[in-house]
């Protein structure tokens, strides 16, 4: 769901009718991708955003609703190459549990780990939270920190057309992506960290479950001689996007995790993050906590 | 078993009272066999569906029905113009179920529909056309009473000012007012001026707080239909079923008090004013000061004592009632008080409130007269159990220690009607009571089952008169056609009330089978007990017949008995006079929580360690389902005091749902240690007082105690959310942070 989304249906003068006409479950990514060429379709995949979004009236169902969970092609979490390729409808206690993300991608586990409720991520699947594309989207930090391509299908002419996109240029705003309509996300591609890779995932609610981020924190990069190199920092919840924090980068990449170096990349963090007031925090709170516990998880970083 | 040893059987003396008993209805709940009102539907029936106001305060210019009216599968259309003689509802009755000439907040009903469908009514309430004219919103009680504000409820209060309304109910119907003002309560006693000479310290604070709401399992709802007689059934959800007024809950209070002291550590006067947001209509909420005003009376002595308040209108959601409604307000001050005022003339909070606290035999101001009273062993069990004041001095000593996570431990106390509540003339609850040939009983009685535990503990209190099994009790509680009169469900009073009413019609119950035994035995009713399942020698306990064979023997003769008693208990208590003085209860319940969490001041973040408490409940009936009371209540005071917030701005809810409006989950309850402190009340059943409200008062206020024990930071306004505490602690007020923010 979209951060700062308060509009309650008391506020929606729309009808929230549908215009539903059609129902569609492919079997093959060759059907989807043949069915999105039109445009005019809504996809559902574990539901857990689309149906509390289409009953408080905040988005209306296209056309066409196809479903996409028979679709192999969508599935699955495998080692391929360097990367691990994990499917769009890997659900998020699949991803928990797997002993590729577990082995490798730790950051992740421990964002799913904060993910909503066991319920909610026996349904809930990684491509649903990535195009859902909310700023406070649970695995969003940990995919940016772990340098994502999100793997996207199409059929432009007769043939199946399949291409991979940085997450870090993915989003555009609060539930909008680069994403075209005419589109499928299939799966992400995670390259393997190198050994010295360490990774920490930070989040702020009130509460441990159930709940939205008020802000999150990632932090990646390969710490060698006290050194980190290949930083990569990303922010939840405090930009229209989650957002890769170059400048808290920039403090960071090539210098000894001390002190001094740590306070600066906090400040930095706190500079370069945009926040806004809403039912969760004020933006004030935000920039504290993203200074604060930027601060704190580089510490608990340096003292591993 | 030979005959002889038969018939020397004896039975050992057993007592249900105090033994943990699984809740009769638990069975139905665990396996979603219990019926909520959504899951009834009845052959043929309609589905209604209200129009509900898209402004918050406007006039409704007009109202046009003919598209919906017209709509095939509608029945039905409604609004105020349809019913000539459309009563008020509410405690003042300021308030039409359908509104007439004007909506004044969120959600007013302005037409209602009966269609055949649900689909069809939702269609036929977008095909309504109403022509509205906006009027000013007061969001907030100050701007309420500011000179010149609008008027929510002007005279004359009706479409046209032709009082045509207020035909049926001239006597009932609210005229409007001149001013803003609901409500206003007035209470003294002891002369504060008088105190205030006598004093050496004084507190002064302002404490703000917030809307919070029940969160039913069930929706509300209800079902109604005519049986071939013309008798309307009808199916609900409430807690009164005999007054059925729904209740909507949530209450705001500011709420500015006084307090001085002695430096000896006697309190000498207390006052305090409180300013109540009672929302567009008066409902339960503008009765909060009846409640509140029993704590800054009677929880502590206090010689002299001042209590103004005014509930005004807003064009907020209106005020209802709510668990402990009143007591948790007030306790978030008092008790805060207590430890400000003992750290101010250097006394232990724990020797402070000791030494004021009252006890059994004291009559109060207020004229609530303690006959029993465990107040004190209540603070002396949860400070000893939780190691007090050791660590209240440890924590004290670390605030200034370097390092983010700080511990607190703090306390607070309650004080609360335990024997019912005299609020209306009568507080009184009745019984029917059969056995039938099989020793069954069935206990029809007044008092609803609405999750508390009441059929257990009524069955219970009924198998200690008559020696049976409490298996061989079905209670019947849930149709006013065949249960006898009750007030209702509310003021704790349950256990103690229906209890004693319970307890009154078993007794005639086994008096009138005792007659027949000592008849039949050739002895005295003194001679004989109710055992087992057996009319049993009270000396010896050799059993002499199983009751169930007497009762048939009764039955089946030619001029046959039975077992039927009636019984109607009213509780000793008074209804209070003009000056809000009166010993409302037949008892009162103790209790003191204490409270130990942890700071983190990186953040804000608290996290609830444990809760110790003790409570004066009397006497425990059932253990475990007064255990799960408390701990319930527990959590729900955690709620209250940490998460639970119904935002509103400008009449209108922000959070109207559950992922903002935030519960508190499985993984936040904290570690509980509870005591009962049994003060064997006289009047009480079986030595009980009511606890139902009691476990949920104390959380905001021991919390408060607590966060300022950890960090020398207090806070005043609830809840204790990250950001508002982080902002205590950098010195920032709190914001209503769903405003847009501003440069600092």
């Amino acid at each position: 769901m979209s951060l700062g989304d308060t509009k309650s249906p008391f506020d929606s003068e729309e009808d929230p009718m549908t215009e539903l006409k059609r129902y569609f479950a492919p079997t093959s990514l060759d059907q989807a991708v043949e069915c999105l060429k039109g445009g005019n379709v809504t996809i559902l995949a574990g539901g857990t955003d689309l149906t509390p979004q289409s009953q408080a009236g905040r988005i209306k169902f296209r056309e066409t609703l196809m479903n996409i969970r028979h679709i192999p092609q969508l599935s699955g979490i495998t080692l391929e190459g360097n990367e691990i390729r994990i499917g769009a409808l890997a659900t998020i206690t699949e991803i928990m549990e797997h002993p590729l993300v577990r082995q490798h991608l730790p950051v992740l586990v421990e964002a799913c780990d904060h993910f909503a409720s066991d319920q909610i991520r026996n349904a809930g699947t990684l491509g649903g939270n990535i195009c859902n594309a909310s700023p406070a989207g649970d695995t969003l930090v940990p995919l940016l920190v772990l340098d994502a391509c999100v793997e996207l299908a199409s059929m432009p002419e007769a043939k199946l057309y399949r291409h991979c996109m940085p997450i870090s240029t993915f989003f555009t705003g609060p539930g909008k992506t680069r994403k075209s309509l005419c589109e499928l996300v299939t799966g992400v591609r995670i390259p393997v960290p190198s050994p010295d890779h360490r990774s920490r995932f930070y989040k702020h609610g009130t509460r441990p479950a159930l709940d939205i981020s008020t802000i999150s924190i990632g932090i990646a990069g390969d710490i060698k001689d006290g050194v980190i190199s290949n930083v990569r920092v990303a922010f939840g919840a405090v930009a229209p996007t989650p957002l890769r924090a170059t400048a808290t980068e920039s403090a960071l990449e090539g210098r000894h995790l001390d002190a001094a170096t740590i306070e600066a990349a906090a400040v930095a963090a706190r500079d370069e993050v945009n926040p806004i007031d809403d039912v969760r925090a004020t933006a004030w709170y935000r920039r504290e906590m993203i200074h604060n516990m930027t601060k704190r998880v580089l510490e608990n970083v340096a003292q591993a | 078993m030979n005959v002889a040893e038969k018939k020397h059987r004896v039975i050992e003396p057993d007592s249900l009272i105090g033994k943990r008993i699984p809740k009769m209805d638990a069975p139905d709940k665990a396996s979603g066999r219990t019926r909520y009102i959504h899951d009834i539907n009845l052959p043929g029936q309609l589905h209604g569906k209200i129009l509900r106001s898209a402004r918050i305060h406007a006039l409704i210019k007009s109202i046009d029905t003919s598209a919906a009216r017209a709509l095939p599968g509608v029945h039905v259309v409604i609004t105020a113009a349809d019913i000539a003689d459309q009563r008020p509802i509410g405690v003042a009755k300021d308030h039409f179920p359908l509104k007439v000439g004007r909506v004044r907040s969120q959600r007013d009903e302005i037409a209602a529909v009966a269609a055949e469908s649900e689909e069809i009514a939702e269609a036929a309430l977008k095909l309504i056309k109403v022509e509205y004219e906006d009027l000013p919103v007061i969001g907030n009680p100050e701007d309420s009473i500011k000179p010149g504000a609008v008027l929510i409820h002007p005279e004359p209060h009706g479409a046209d000012g032709t009082h045509l309304h207020l035909k049926q109910g001239t006597s009932i119907a609210h005229k409007g007012k001149p001013d803003n003002v609901a409500m206003r309560f007035d209470y003294t006693h002891g002369d504060v001026v008088h105190g205030e000479a006598e004093s050496d310290v004084v507190i002064e604070d302002t404490f703000k707080l917030h809307y919070v709401t029940h969160c039913c399992m069930g929706v509300s709802g209800m079902i109604a239909e005519f049986d071939a007689g013309g008798n309307v059934l009808m199916y609900s959800n409430t807690q009164v079923p005999f007054l059925h007024k729904r209740e909507f809950a949530e209450y705001l209070n500011i709420d500015p008090a006084r307090i001085r002291s002695r430096k000896d550590g006697t309190l000498t006067f207390r006052q305090v004013h409180t300013l109540h947001d009672n929302g567009a209509y008066t409902s339960w909420g503008a009765t909060t000061p009846f409640v509140m005003m029993q704590t800054f009376s009677s929880l502590y002595r206090v010689p002299h004592c001042d209590y103004h308040t005014a509930a005004v209108y807003t064009n907020n959601p209106y005020a209802g009632s709510f668990r402990g409604y009143g007591n948790l307000q007030a306790t978030f001050a008092i008790e805060q008080h207590m430890d400000m005022l003992a750290e101010t003339i250097g006394m232990d909070p724990l020797e402070f409130r000791m030494k004021n606290a009252q006890e059994a035999g004291e009559v109060t101001g207020q004229g609530m007269s303690f006959k029993s009273c465990g107040f004190k062993d209540c603070i002396k069990t949860a400070a000893g159990r939780s190691d007090f004041s050791r660590k209240f001095a440890e924590n004290h000593a670390n605030q200034k220690k370097p390092g983010n996570i700080k511990r607190g431990i703090g306390m607070a106390s309650m004080l609360h009607v335990g024997g019912g509540a005299k609020i209306y003339p009568s507080d009184g609850c009745g019984t029917i009571l059969k056995l039938d040939d099989f020793a069954n009983v069935t206990l029809i009685t007044g008092a609803s089952e609405i999750g508390q535990g009441s059929e257990t503990v009524l069955s219970q209190l009924v198998c200690e008169e008559l020696g049976l099994p409490i298996s061989a009790v079905t209670v019947v509680n849930n149709d006013t056609a065949i249960t006898p009169w009750d007030v209702g469900v509310h003021a704790s009073r349950t256990t103690f009330v229906a209890g004693n009413s319970a307890i009154g019609a078993a007794r005639k119950a086994k008096s009138k089978i005792l007659a027949v035994a000592a008849k039949k035995f050739d002895c005295t009713e003194a001679d004989l007990d109710l055992r087992g399942g057996f009319v049993i020698r009270a000396d010896s306990g050799e059993a002499l017949v199983e009751l169930s064979k007497l009762l048939r023997n009764l039955h089946f003769q030619d001029k046959a008995e039975l077992v039927m008693t009636t019984f109607y208990y009213e509780p000793p208590s008074v209804h209070q006079d003009k000056g809000f003085k009166g010993d409302v209860s037949a008892a009162y319940a103790w209790g003191t929580q204490v409270v130990e969490v942890e700071v983190d001041t990186d953040t804000g973040f608290i996290k609830l360690l444990k809760v110790t408490g003790a409570h004066d409940v009397g006497r425990v009936l059932n253990r475990l389902g007064i255990e799960g009371q408390i701990e319930g209540g527990v959590v729900m005071g955690q709620g209250y005091a940490f998460t639970e917030d119904l935002m509103i701005e400008d009449g209108k809810m922000k959070n109207p749902n559950f992922r903002d409006y935030k519960l508190v989950t499985a993984p936040e309850i904290p570690e509980m240690d509870i005591a009962f402190i049994e003060s064997m009340d006289g009047e009480g059943p079986q030595g009980a007082k009511g606890v139902g409200e009691a476990p949920a008062i104390c959380m905001a206020a021991a919390a408060a105690n607590a966060i300022a024990n950890a960090t020398g930071t207090r806070l005043f306004e609830l809840p204790f959310t990250p950001e508002k505490v982080y902002r205590a602690l950098h010195g920032q007020a709190p914001k209503r942070y769903w405003k847009p923010w501003k440069a600092e």
